[in-house]
């Protein structure tokens, strides 16, 4: 309210998703470090501490250079947590990616508020936004492109998303929870703030753009979070798709604001808000799972796990119900929110003309798609790592996690009903921010027609209630286990699994996950590109002693983006190495060179 | 007389630069120094000024007997090779030096075209002097080379200083001695430790550091 802070609802819907991720994380903490030493555990607390707090100034901020200033202390304060766990060489080069790209993204983030800066003369918000009216309208898409490279770099948009995949294995599991839950987000709201609040949608290009760039990064995300088997990997990938979806429904929200449609546009930023607070709470629980995990067995490859729902009770309970989210299972809260983002998708199709109608109902089908994608994924992901028997002798040793562990995690696997069956109240809540945040504050849609029903228009047919879902299915389990009690045999038997008379089936027969995802890679192979290797060592030529046989898939950006530009970067950096040998006399000869020239131009000022 | 010493002190360039040897080097540069401490006094005594005695007498101090001392102790000390290792020989940097020469006369022809010949003769010396330093400091090999082009350099400055505007304020004037004494003991330190280091003080080879 004073010169420098104002909060407002967007504010204070920030705070919550930061306060609801960041104390069961920092709970986990507690037992999670237990391992390292004392003074060392201090200083990532308080770096810690930094790093939630400059999230916390961030989103209250009313001047674009201390938002800068705090942006940069959460990259920062981040990079540190993320280089802290291990002062392993692989760390050491994630945390360098981290820092590169997101640092990159700075660049363009400044260099945007600078532009902007040059037309308002000030870093207030108010007047930035004043000063935007009167802009011309090429310089305004430039800052646009600008503020969607710098925050898309942060969020994780797909050919900005190189530094996920990096950062979040080597990250502390509590940290990667609170980045991928709370710092990616930081984008949107930055997006929300600049390009929505203070830029202003000027173009329709503007929000197809975003719509296009989630829709890629959604099918892209989750096409590598199936291949892969690192499981914090797996889950980056997968908050790369949900970046991607929060952006789709961002963009179409945009689409709208230009539309002049205030009620879709509403809608749709509703979607997005509460599939970003939902991402957050179920994205970080398993990420916190994911750490459990690694804690109990000490690795993060889910190939060698297996087996632990036996051994970890409480933590594949908190997984899975986590995974169910995340694969948007009725009456969860993944569901509410991927089915506002369709119904934003299906009824605006509805009331816009020609190709957009095509273009939005292609969307829905390919959001769809990922969700589909996306549940397949988590099957894959809870079954290999916790069903079937132990795949390797750390998996067999694992044992439960200590309380306060246990406590984050079923803290935030609480929420995941909460914000599910509850949603007929959270969404009032949310229409108020998206209403005020899309700049149509009048506007207050309701999205509850009747007795707990969550419908996109009010007198529309489609609706559902999360709350007669969740007792209908109670009645279905509950008639099922009265039937199963009644009917079926008390007795309980254990024998082998049935191995069609081989006897001796161990671990090493199971279904893997590349196996599991093999029709995934096939059906998607042309993005893939996988290639196999294999090595047969011979005895004779009958007779073969040894085979080998490894599948990789080609990881296309990084290929064809990334390494390119970076061997085109090295090039240059060698060339100029020609003038700067190193030789002091050669220095003072630039400096001589420099002055000379300055002089002979004195006489043109 | 003024221009008897301005003789002088272009004669000692010449001799900065045609020198092979650091001791050489030290020696023409205490020649240039004691001309410029001459031409102070002069100026000194025409002017009755009582500053620019203790300006004269502080170049006598500092520039004709300090600093040569000091820099001779060094390059003996050092036990280096008394040769300064030349990019580019006597002959050849004589005619550069008089290139330079004729560069600086032209130039303050150029800008100071309202003043007499004797003035023009002055500024073009002092600027002859202060190239004449950054040309020892890219085309000679040690490190000790590089302190005394510094300390031409500077002594051009001067010269530039007290003919154009009369001076430097007393309290600046005094503040940049205790700079340059203070800065060729750094300096002479640092060029002892690269001796200790490298077994030899030529900066060429420094490059070879770089990753």
């Amino acid at each position: 309210m004073n010169k420098w802070l104002t909060l407002d609802p967007l504010g204070i819907f920030f705070w919550v998703v930061i306060a609801i991720v960041s104390l069961p994380s920092a709970i986990f903490s507690i037992d999670y470090l237990k391992t390292s030493k004392i003074s060392k555990r201090l200083i990532m607390w308080l770096v810690l501490l930094v790093f939630v707090g400059s999230m916390t100034v961030l989103v209250v901020v009313n001047n674009a250079l201390l938002f800068l200033v705090f942006w940069e202390i959460m990259a920062f304060s981040s990079y540190f947590l993320v280089v802290s766990d291990t002062s392993h060489e692989k760390t050491v080069r994630a945390g360098t990616i981290y820092i590169t790209m997101t640092q990159l993204g700075t660049v363009f983030l400044t260099a945007g508020l600078l532009i902007i800066f040059k037309y308002s003369n000030s870093f207030d918000f108010w007047l930035m936004h004043r000063a935007c009216t009167g802009m011309p309208h090429h310089i305004k898409n430039l800052v646009f492109i600008l503020f969607l490279l710098g925050f898309g770099t942060k969020a994780g948009i797909v050919p900005l998303h190189l530094w996920l995949p990096y950062a979040h294995p080597a990250a502390p599991s509590h940290v990667s929870s609170i980045m991928s839950g709370v710092m990616i987000k930081m984008a949107v709201y930055g997006l929300l703030r600049f390009v929505f609040y203070i830029l202003g949608i000027d173009s329709l290009w503007w929000g197809v753009t975003i719509i296009i760039l989630g829709l890629i990064s959604s099918l892209v995300g989750i096409i590598y979070a199936l291949m892969d088997k690192d499981i914090k990997r797996l889950l980056a990938y997968s908050s790369i798709e949900n970046i991607g979806v929060i952006f789709m429904s961002l963009g179409l929200s945009a689409v709208f604001t230009r539309f002049q449609m205030p009620y879709f546009a509403v809608l749709a930023l509703i979607a997005c808000l509460y599939h970003l607070i939902n991402h957050a709470i179920f994205k970080s629980l398993l990420f916190l799972c994911a750490g459990s995990v690694y804690t109990a067995t000490s690795t993060k490859d889910i190939e060698k796990m297996g087996g632990l729902i036996k051994k970890m009770p409480y933590t594949s309970a908190c997984f899975l119900i986590g995974a169910m989210a995340i694969a948007a299972l009725p009456p969860l809260n993944g569901f509410v929110s991927e089915w506002l983002t369709l119904q934003a998708f299906f009824t605006g199709s509805a009331v816009v003309t020609n190709g957009y109608k095509l273009f939005f109902g292609m969307c829905a089908a390919m959001l769809a798609l990922t969700s589909a994608l996306a549940a397949a994924c988590f099957v894959k992901a809870f079954g290999i790592t916790f069903l079937a028997k132990p795949r390797s002798r750390h998996a067999e040793n694992a044992l439960e996690v200590p309380t306060l562990m246990r406590t984050g995690m079923i803290a935030l696997s609480c929420m995941i009903p909460v914000f599910g069956l509850g949603s007929i109240f959270i969404l009032p809540w949310l229409s108020g921010i998206a209403g005020y945040s899309s700049g149509f504050t009048p506007i207050h849609i309701t999205l509850s027609s009747g007795f707990s029903f969550v419908t996109a228009n009010p007198g529309a047919k489609f609706c559902f209630s999360p709350i007669a879902m969740f007792l209908i299915f109670s009645l279905i389990a509950i008639a099922a286990g009265f039937l199963y009690l009644c009917r079926g045999s008390k007795k309980e038997r254990s024998y082998n699994t049935w191995d069609c008379g081989y006897y001796t089936l161990g671990s090493r027969n199971e279904y893997t996950g590349t196996a599991f995802s093999k029709p995934f890679r096939l059906a998607f192979s042309f993005f893939l590109l996988p290639y196999r290797k294999t090595q047969k060592v011979r005895e004779s030529f009958y007779f073969v002693k040894t085979f080998s046989y490894e599948t990789y898939t080609t990881k296309v950006f990084k290929k064809y983006i990334y390494q390119p530009a970076l061997n085109a970067a090295y090039k240059i950096a060698f060339s100029m190495r020609r003038i700067q040998p190193g030789s002091i006399h050669l220095y003072l000869a630039y400096i001589v060179i420099t002055a000379v020239i300055l002089v002979a131009f004195m006489r043109k000022l | 007389m003024q221009i008897f010493t301005l003789f002088a002190i272009f004669l000692s360039v010449c001799l900065m630069a045609i020198a092979k040897r650091t001791q050489a080097l030290v020696i023409a540069f205490r020649i240039q120094s004691f001309f410029l401490f001459l031409m102070t006094l002069l100026l000194a005594i025409e002017d009755g000024n009582i500053d620019l005695y203790i300006i004269a007498g502080l170049l006598l101090v500092l520039k004709v007997v300090a600093i040569p001392i000091f820099l001779l102790r060094i390059s003996k000390r050092l036990k280096a090779s008394e040769n300064i290792g030349l990019f580019i020989n006597s002959q050849l940097s004589l005619i550069a030096l008089l290139v330079i020469m004729y560069i600086s006369w032209y130039f303050s022809k150029m800008i100071f075209a309202y003043d007499g010949a004797a003035q023009i003769a002055m500024i073009a010396a002092s600027l002859t002097t202060a190239l004449c330093g950054v040309f020892i400091m890219i085309f000679r090999m040690t490190a000790l080379t590089q302190i005394i082009g510094l300390l031409a350099v500077e002594n051009g400055l001067f010269l530039l200083a007290s003919t154009v505007s009369g001076g430097m304020p007393f309290i600046v004037e005094i503040a940049v001695f205790f700079d340059v004494f203070v800065s060729v003991i750094i300096m002479g330190i640092f060029v002892y430790r690269i001796n200790k280091l490298f077994t030899h003080i030529d900066v060429d080879k420094l490059t070879l550091l770089k990753g």
